[in-house]
């Protein structure tokens, strides 16, 4: 009985030197109690993956279907990391939802619609975004089950090459050993010096998808991809945004620079108010309202901006604290990043890197390629991620998508080519829609008219830019978009009529 | 007949005259030949790789040759004064002289004796009586 007590209180206490102490226990059996643990020692994975986020899930998944014995270690407690969480799928039930309620308060008149008094239930709203996000979970979970993965609840860090401890989330410990360790930690967002994050008045993505009360003001800081999708949630919703940008273009990299001057124009008619060129040099938060210092940011005009909310959506960092990489010599470049080769491997070359805790950008489906490619390097020793097409979406309404390379990088290349446009404006289907707002860009090498980029601002073009990545991994030619038949009356249609530009002329335009 | 003819040519012509660029794949298979030594990721940043990458690699005996514990583990090093530089032998015996006495919170951290707080000394002394009631 005594001992059953005792020992739990011994094992989980640290070696700290107390020399008043007197030696009431001996030395040696302290120390053996001490090195005493929960561990419930489990025969040897094939593969061992912390973190169960996109790029972890995907790979145990993929694992189990390859006939692997895997583990896969998450903290947060439940799987799909950031994105299912609190990134990528609840913002898209918040974008959804706020761009209908958007639309029923503004856009029914001219379709002969007449409604009555409508109300915001915000509390409904996010209860909306929850279920989804629970069932995507849970789907996870059950995927999981399908396919053989063992799951472990808890915090992982090495104490070996091949040895993980996992400090269990029900309590207590276990070590894991593989023959092959994955790292997919994913990322977390990037704090603003001077301004500390609460989650209730200055937010990352994760506060900013969980508000209480629609603010009336907000301030983002960042114009990019996530700061301007929550900046179109809350605008939407009531608040009056402002997006702070130190870039002269919104969007983030790799947008092409007409389609973001396109964007910022479509959006400032919606009500966002922005600030480019402009940095943000502090802020105080101990008022009702928080302020923020901004200039111009090749130094003159300085203003105070004043809000209830702001969003910090600067951007994101690799995460791998906690997971002691230091005990088995690996490293993390000078952004946070863990280094691999083209393998995935670490110089530990049982130990592979994915997702946004190593190169290249932090999307959730370019985590998932790298997933089943390093599987495939695992098992096969062959895998495929083709990093110059990897589609970016931006999910404003309208959407902004892109694949291959912009006009930008494309002139610094000094490479030669064709621009073909084609408006939504002149397509059949968006004009029925009316929705009508933005247009399609390819552009294409001038002498072997290979697409290089294709750029589109409007109505689906998430869901459009599939073709196009397709045509890109394909190394299609303009033409041989446009000679493929499209179905009538489509958006998709400006896509083929947009390529016909590219290479001769497009024909509702 | 001969209208058949050139519209059949005609045709034939207008394909020859375009060739798509896609090309039909067919079933993807693991190539032959694939070179396994580390490379540079195609989505890094710099163009090489860290210099410890390629060696420690291959073997775990070179990987050896890189690690660090208390200093370097190979034994190519040469003597740097560093922990490690030099091996145990030559610094001489490690047991004190006569007279000489160490004592044992001079040592590393983990032969201290390990905390115990007084609930547990109560425990201890009273057969965990003070544990239970």
């Amino acid at each position: 009985m005594l001992r059953s007590l005792l020992v739990p209180r011994v094992a989980a206490r640290s070696f700290k030197q107390s020399s008043s102490l007197p030696s009431v226990v001996a030395p040696a059996s302290i120390a053996r109690l001490s090195r005493r643990s929960y561990a419930t020692e489990t025969e040897q994975q094939d593969l061992v993956i912390i973190g169960g986020g996109v790029a972890g899930y995907v790979a145990a998944i993929k694992a189990g279907q390859e006939g692997l014995k895997v583990t896969c270690i998450e903290k947060r407690g439940v799987l799909g990391g950031t994105c299912l969480n609190v990134g990528c799928i609840p913002s898209k039930a918040l974008l959804n939802n706020s761009h209908l309620y958007h639309q029923i308060l503004h856009d029914t008149k001219a379709r002969g619609i007449d409604v009555g008094d409508v109300k915001l239930n915000l509390t409904q709203m996010m209860k909306s975004k929850d279920t989804a996000v629970a069932g995507l979970t849970k789907g996870v979970e059950f995927l999981f089950k399908k396919n053989n993965v063992n799951y472990v609840k808890g915090t992982a860090s090495f104490t070996g090459e091949h040895e993980v401890k996992v400090n269990l989330s029900e309590g207590g410990e276990t070590s894991i050993t593989g023959k092959n360790i994955l790292i997919a930690t994913g990322s977390e967002a990037t704090p603003f010096p001077g301004l500390e994050i609460d989650e209730k008045r200055i937010v990352t993505s994760t506060g900013a998808i969980a508000l209480e009360k629609v603010p009336e003001t907000m301030t983002v800081i960042g114009g990019g991809i996530i700061g301007l999708e929550m900046a179109s949630v809350w605008s939407r919703l009531g608040a009056k945004v402002t997006v702070v940008e130190f870039l002269g273009q919104i969007g983030g990299p790799g947008m092409d620079a007409e389609i973001a001057k396109s964007a910022q124009k479509i959006l400032k008619k919606q009500g966002i108010e922005f600030k480019v060129n402009t940095k943000v040099m502090g802020g105080d938060a101990s008022g009702e309202k928080i302020k923020l210092e901004v200039e111009a940011a090749k130094g003159g005009k300085q203003e105070t901006l004043e809000s209830d909310v702001v969003l910090v959506a600067i951007g994101r960092r690799p995460y791998t604290a906690g997971l002691g990489l230091e005990n088995i010599g690996l490293e993390t470049d000078d952004k946070g990043r863990m280094v691999i080769d083209q393998e995935y491997r670490t110089k530990l070359p049982h130990i592979r890197v994915i997702g946004d805790c190593t190169f290249g950008p932090m999307l959730a489906h370019k985590a998932e390629e790298e997933a089943v490619a390093a599987i495939e390097y695992i098992t096969k020793g062959h895998g495929h991620v083709n990093y110059g097409a990897i589609p970016s979406v931006m999910y404003t309404h309208p959407e902004v998508a892109w694949v291959g390379q912009n006009e930008q990088e494309l002139k610094a290349s000094e490479t030669k080519y064709n621009i073909g446009t084609f408006p939504f404006s002149a397509n059949s289907r968006a004009k029925t829609n009316l929705d009508t707002e933005g247009m399609v860009k390819i552009l294409a090498d001038a002498e072997t008219d290979r697409i290089l980029g294709i750029h589109i601002i409007g109505p689906n073009a998430g869901e459009m830019i599939a073709e196009g990545t397709l045509a890109l991994e394909y190394g299609a030619s303009s033409e041989d978009v446009a000679r493929t038949c499209h179905a009538h009356p489509t958006l998709a249609e400006a896509f083929k009529e947009a390529a016909m530009a590219t290479y001769s002329k497009a024909v509702h335009f | 007949m001969f209208a058949t003819k050139v519209l059949r040519a005609s045709a034939a012509a207008a394909h020859a005259e375009r060739t798509p660029m896609i090309k039909f794949l067919g079933k993807r298979s693991v190539p032959a030949n694939i070179d396994h030594t580390p490379h540079v990721h195609p989505a890094s940043p710099t163009s090489e790789l860290p210099k410890d990458f390629t060696s420690s690699s291959t073997s775990f005996s070179s990987y050896r040759q890189q690690a660090q514990q208390h200093g370097p583990l190979g034994r190519s090093r040469p003597a740097d004064g560093s922990i490690g530089g030099h091996s145990g032998h030559s610094l001489g015996p490690v047991t004190p002289a006569k007279g000489e006495y160490f004592d044992r919170s001079e040592l590393p951290a983990r032969f201290h004796r390990t905390p115990i707080d007084l609930s547990e000394i109560d425990a201890i002394e009273t057969g965990g009586a003070t544990l239970v009631c």
